[in-house]
């Protein structure tokens, strides 16, 4: 039973790798998003963009006092859009009242018909409802529903849910509710990772705002599933400058929407800085936030699984994360992994509203390599002579330096140990270069460990003098250790090692190998025409291919065969007139006409030709058959 | 051996002028006309080479279509053939002839180049 719980567990986990956030506001974005709203406003439209916008993002709206002076000058009490603009913007900052004429109630109240736009009916409601004057909720419900049924757009039916979000929850919002499954269907997906209407980031912003706030409003859940919340979490904050206010206030709005509503939180999880550890950074540092980068402080982090990805081996499991000053910590050092990269699941709990809270992490442990048992040795090929061993201890250089002929081989060999661990390493990087000061060139082998992870590089002189281009002289030998679990990469001057070539057959001067310059032209060979026969023979064979023409004549004119029967009727002559016009046909078509043409000519000639033929041939066989 | 061979030509040529009609060997002129012509493009083909090949495909192809198509004639104006081609009179045998001559002639000029 206990293995059908792992199964299952394990079957849900694997479920549950869905999408995670690719986009979201990071600080900087927050911070250019409120510069953007608190920009100085021109008029009321703006003023009610930047005061809703920052106090949606959290941020302090400046002078209040000066914010509703300017709101009070600027209201115009007969404009629906104005009285919107005041009501909204004063009723977000502190110590505002909007005077409202019993005028002005009027010209709102009549607002709420089917014969507004739907504009219109939002803005007199919410204007309605921000000054605290009654609303008759059935009758907006009525008017919104035949709107809707006229006014078929996004942003109609967006305004529609934002108004439904103001009346009172004893109204008929059913039918309103249902609009959000309908606008659903009309986003498009882009690759599977956005999500947006045609229309653009303010209407699919807007449309999330418009969603949540209804769906807490009747407190049911909007019928979004999590990848497409994800989906557009990415679409509404990929962009990161605004074209307009309203463009900022609308992202702005679906940012709190998104972080705080009933039913859908997204999370972002990130690593603070690169996900690495090693001996001097030991704790791995999560930033668990909203979409806002706000952190979630309630939230509990713990690294559900952790396994490392070359050896499938797991090393962590249900491991919890400490939340320290903001940030989420956990000591993966402790556990003493070996260097490498590790694949973390990595699962925020604690809230049921928290969306795409299961994330895939790689981290990197990294470590310091230690070059030990650096052994160097000149090798008789015929292994008659000892060899003599020098040992070498990074970082210094071989006293003396090492000479091999054609007749020797130098050899070396040595250990790459993790310091901390003292564990043998393989890292990718292993090279041997020889550099000859004078000359300038450069040699690089690779250095390959065998199965107990002992490096052994091994010149020979014979068989790798055209690498050398058989230059003998002094060459400077360095180790070269890279890798990118290695905090400290190793070029080591080990030694310097002598060379000496058979027949010093190469230039005095060393040219660089010449890679890039340019190459030889192709000259290309065009196909060449096929041999022809010579013309006299092509002639003889035409003439003495006609020839048996000549026969066919001269046997029918034996045979008797004559055209004495020849009718002179219309249809006869039509015939043959025609049959030669095909014949004709043919020959123009090999020398002038393309198929399509030809086609074309023979049905007009052949039709004509067919009829006539047709005729003919039934007069005689009325003439047979009468004879 | 040689001497049955000679006797037994000699009797069918004697056969042959003597009971087929007229109208037959008028065709069989054209057919030994078509097979010659045939015949002496294969030998160019053979000795000079093939060069250009879909010219003297399109040459090969029209000599063997015509042969085929003239003996499709032949056999359906034999007067001895009657009972299998009631429905086929000799002039829309005729008729039947010219049509895919028409046919033929157009492909092979296509593939003349």
């Amino acid at each position: 039973r206990r293995l059908l719980g792992w199964f299952l567990l394990s079957l849900a986990l694997a479920g549950a790798q869905g999408l995670t956030p690719a986009h979201h506001l990071s600080l900087p974005d927050v911070a250019r998003l409120q510069s953007l709203l608190s920009q100085q406003f021109t008029d009321l439209e703006s003023a009610y963009y930047s005061v809703l916008g920052l106090t949606k993002l959290g941020a302090a709206v400046s002078d209040h006092k000066q914010v509703c002076r300017f709101i009070k000058s600027q209201l115009d009490p007969t404009s629906i859009d104005s009285v919107f603009f005041a009501a909204e913007a004063s009723q977000a900052i502190s110590g505002c009242e909007i005077p409202v004429s019993n005028e002005t109630r009027d010209i709102l109240l009549a607002a709420v018909s089917e014969d507004s736009t739907m504009t219109q009916i939002h803005r007199a409601v919410s204007a309605l409802s921000s000054l605290g004057l009654p609303v008759a909720s059935q009758e907006v419900v009525g008017a919104l529903t035949a709107r809707i049924n006229k006014e078929d757009n996004v942003m109609a039916i967006t305004s529609a849910l934002q108004t439904a979000a103001r009346l009172s929850k004893q109204a008929e919002l059913g039918g309103i509710l249902e609009e959000i499954e309908d606008l659903t269907a009309r986003l498009d997906d882009l690759g599977g990772i956005y999500l947006q209407f045609e229309e653009g980031l303010e209407a699919t912003a807007m449309f999330v705002t418009a969603a949540y706030s209804l769906s807490d409003h009747v407190d049911m859940e909007p019928p979004l599933k999590e990848d497409q919340v994800i989906q557009l979490v990415n679409s509404i904050f990929s962009k990161k400058s605004w074209d307009s206010l309203a463009e900022a206030f609308s992202v702005a709005s679906a940012a709190a929407a998104l972080s705080n509503n009933r039913f859908h939180v997204p999370v972002f999880v990130s690593a603070q800085g690169p996900a690495t550890v090693s001996h001097s950074q030991p704790t791995l540092q999560l930033l668990v936030t909203d979409v806002m980068s706000q952190p979630l402080a309630s939230a509990n982090v713990l690294v559900e699984s952790a396994y490392a990805v070359a050896s499938k081996s797991i090393i962590l499991n249900q491991a919890p994360f400490t939340l320290n000053d903001g940030v989420f910590e956990l000591n993966f050092m402790s556990k003493q992994p070996a260097s490498g990269y590790y694949q973390f699941t990595i699962a925020v709990t604690g809230d049921s509203r928290l969306v795409a809270n299961h994330v895939e992490l790689k981290v990197k442990v990294s470590t310091e390599v230690a070059v030990a048992n650096m052994d160097l040795s000149v090798v008789d090929k015929d292994q008659s002579i000892g060899t003599k061993t020098t040992r070498v201890d990074y970082p210094s250089k071989a006293k003396s330096s090492f000479t091999a002929d054609s007749h020797q081989n130098f050899a070396m060999s040595f250990q790459l140990v993790d310091v901390n661990t003292g564990v043998e390493l393989t890292p990718h990087q292993t090279f041997v270069r020889l550099h000859n000061q004078k000359t300038g060139q450069e040699v690089v082998f690779v250095a390959e460990p065998d199965s107990k992870n002992l490096y052994k590089f091994e010149l020979d002189t014979a068989e790798r003098k055209s690498e050398f281009d058989s230059i003998s002289g002094t060459y400077s030998l360095y180790l070269i250790v890279g890798d990118a679990t290695l905090e400290n990469p190793i070029l080591w001057n080990v030694a310097d090692v002598v060379l000496k070539f058979v027949d010093e057959e190469a230039p005095a001067t060393i040219q660089a190998k010449t890679l890039y310059v340019p190459k030889p032209e192709i000259q290309h060979l065009f196909r060449e025409p096929e041999k022809k026969p010579p013309t006299v023979v092509s002639n003889t064979f035409t003439a003495l291919v006609m020839s048996p023409f000549l026969l066919l004549l001269i046997l029918w004119f034996k045979l008797g065969a004559n055209i004495s029967n020849f009718s002179f009727s219309p249809s006869t002559i039509l015939f043959h007139v025609g049959h030669a016009a095909m014949l004709g046909l043919m020959y123009v078509y090999w020398t002038h006409l393309n198929m399509f043409q030809t086609l074309k000519y023979l049905a007009i000639i052949g039709g004509v030709t067919f009829l006539a033929g047709n005729r003919m041939l039934a007069q005689k066989a009325v003439k047979r058959y009468v004879s | 051996m040689s001497n049955s061979v000679i006797s037994v030509i000699s009797r069918f040529l004697e056969e042959y002028s003597s009971s087929t009609p007229n109208k037959l060997k008028v065709v069989d002129a054209y057919l030994l006309y078509i097979l010659l012509t045939g015949a002496l493009q294969f030998l160019y083909c053979l000795l000079v080479g093939t060069f250009p090949f879909n010219s003297f495909l399109s040459g090969f192809i029209s000599c063997v279509g015509s042969f085929i198509l003239a003996v499709c004639l032949r056999i359906q104006i034999n007067p001895q053939n009657k009972g299998e081609f009631l429905s086929i009179s000799p002039e829309r045998a005729f008729a039947d002839f010219l049509f895919a001559h028409t046919v033929l002639h157009l492909v092979v000029m296509n593939f003349i180049g």
